[in-house]
């Protein structure tokens, strides 16, 4: 069956780039444990889906956000 | 002909503010011609910021974003020259994606998209 349609959050915003250094709005698009939110949750389109998970993984690199939360080592 | 790249240094936060500077200057004067950091060279320092994780003993780091445009061939050199400074603890070069002189998207452009990837989800 198909799911109905939710629209993505970066088109409404007019958004072209997904920026990997605002981790603010990064932040809304990771579960708690700080996985990638799968579209079907978050309604993002196909394309700032590819987008934002690219800019997730690299502002893990750079400390902006947790590979994993709530871990302490 | 030049690229735009963006670069994001966390430096190690214990570093005095000068010696950062110091090392941007001598960093960025690998990019320009003749030892001369790039015309249209722009740093924006984010200060020192709590990491979400620690890397090895830290648990903060200085932040900073340069963005210029330089030639390919000049990069391999300079990611070098990172690579070897001790007070770099990570580093991260990409190409600068941003608006080309472009508005943000127009109302027929969202509808465009729209429409593309609503075939998509048909051929699924």
């Amino acid at each position: 069956m198909r799911r109905p349609q939710k629209s993505c959050p970066f088109c409404e915003m007019r958004v072209r780039f997904i920026d990997y250094k605002d981790d603010r709005t990064l932040g809304r698009f990771i579960t708690d444990h700080g996985k990638i939110l799968p579209s079907r949750l978050s309604g993002t389109c196909a394309r700032h889906q590819r987008q934002l998970a690219t800019a997730i993984k690299r502002a893990r690199y750079l400390a902006l956000i947790p590979y994993v939360k709530g871990h302490t080592a | 002909m030049p690229r735009p790249y963006e670069v994001v240094y966390i430096f190690d936060s214990s570093l005095e503010d000068a010696a950062i500077a110091d090392k941007l200057t001598r960093l960025h004067a690998m990019l320009g011609e003749h030892g001369t950091p790039p015309a249209d060279l722009k740093v924006d320092l984010w200060g020192r910021r709590q990491l979400a994780y620690t890397i090895g003993p830290r648990e903060t780091g200085y932040y900073v974003v340069a963005r210029f445009g330089a030639e390919p061939p000049t990069l391999p050199e300079f990611e070098r020259a990172l690579r070897l400074d001790e007070g770099v603890v990570r580093y991260m070069i990409s190409i600068h994606e941003h608006e080309v002189g472009a508005p943000p998207m127009s109302d027929d452009d969202l509808v465009a998209t729209r429409r593309r990837d609503d075939d998509d989800d048909d051929e699924e």
